[in-house]
């Protein structure tokens, strides 16, 4: 009976739950440091667009187009941080909905 | 690519083009000026403009760099070399021993056909960085 069960093998035997560990225990940068740098990228870009808009208002020389293209930058990348963040959270949701 | 590399082309074209109307317009305020700090009239000036290969960033939006992409900067401004007319002014103070005043070498009809093509020229880059932008809020699109 037990020979029986085996056999079919619905489930690989060695399958440890030592797999199954948060990746941020090994060395390579998980998720979260990517979405961490990606979002320090964008604050960055903001940064840039704030100096930008703020030289062209008292007049320190800067372009006007310059300004508004780093402004641009910002808001698209921080339009494609959003377009990431509401699919995680969807993500997330749609496993939590899950029934056992 | 670069997300973000249409943006960095048509910015520096941008500027380049803002700096030759600039140019222009300094040819056109000085189109009767007889004293310069070189010293005589002064000269019709020109801009040059050179193929500049874009600075890289190194972000998450710029994973892959195109090394063909170059924008444009300027290169110098140069004096132009025609002859500069003269004009007979016996009264004028910088007139020369035969009554001659040396004046600059600005005709108003080109500065002024040198500066629409400018600003077509800027129109053009501006409505580039449009089309980028579009691109880009397209491609956002596909993932809501």
């Amino acid at each position: 009976m037990s020979s029986a069960i085996s056999s079919l093998r619905i489930l690989p035997a060695d399958t440890g739950v030592s797999s199954l560990q948060p990746a941020t225990d090994s060395s390579q940068p998980g998720f979260r440091d990517i979405l961490h740098s990606a979002i320090d990228d964008i604050q960055q870009l903001e940064g840039q667009a704030e100096t930008k808009v703020a030289g062209v208002i008292d007049g320190n020389g800067a372009d006007v187009h310059s300004a508004m293209i780093a402004v641009e930058k910002a808001d698209l990348s921080f339009q494609l941080m959003m377009q990431v963040r509401n699919k995680i959270v969807s993500a997330y949701q749609e496993i939590s909905r899950m029934q056992f | 690519m670069n997300l973000f590399g249409m943006l960095e082309v048509s910015g520096s074209a941008l500027a380049a083009e803002r700096w030759r109307a600039e140019v222009v317009s300094a040819n056109m305020a000085n189109a009767e000026t007889t004293r310069t700090p070189q010293g005589g009239a002064y000269r019709r000036q020109l801009v040059v403009f050179r193929a500049r290969p874009l600075p890289r960033f190194p972000m998450m939006l710029a994973s892959l760099h195109h090394p063909q992409l170059e924008g444009v900067r300027v290169d110098r401004i140069v004096g132009d070399a025609t002859p500069l007319p003269t004009r007979y002014q016996p009264g004028h103070p910088d007139a020369d021993a035969s009554g001659y005043v040396t004046y600059p070498n600005v005709n108003p009809v080109m500065e002024m056909t040198d500066l629409l093509s400018a600003v077509r020229a800027y129109q053009l880059n501006a409505s580039a960085v449009q089309a980028a932008k579009t691109m880009i809020q397209q491609s956002l699109q596909i993932l809501s």
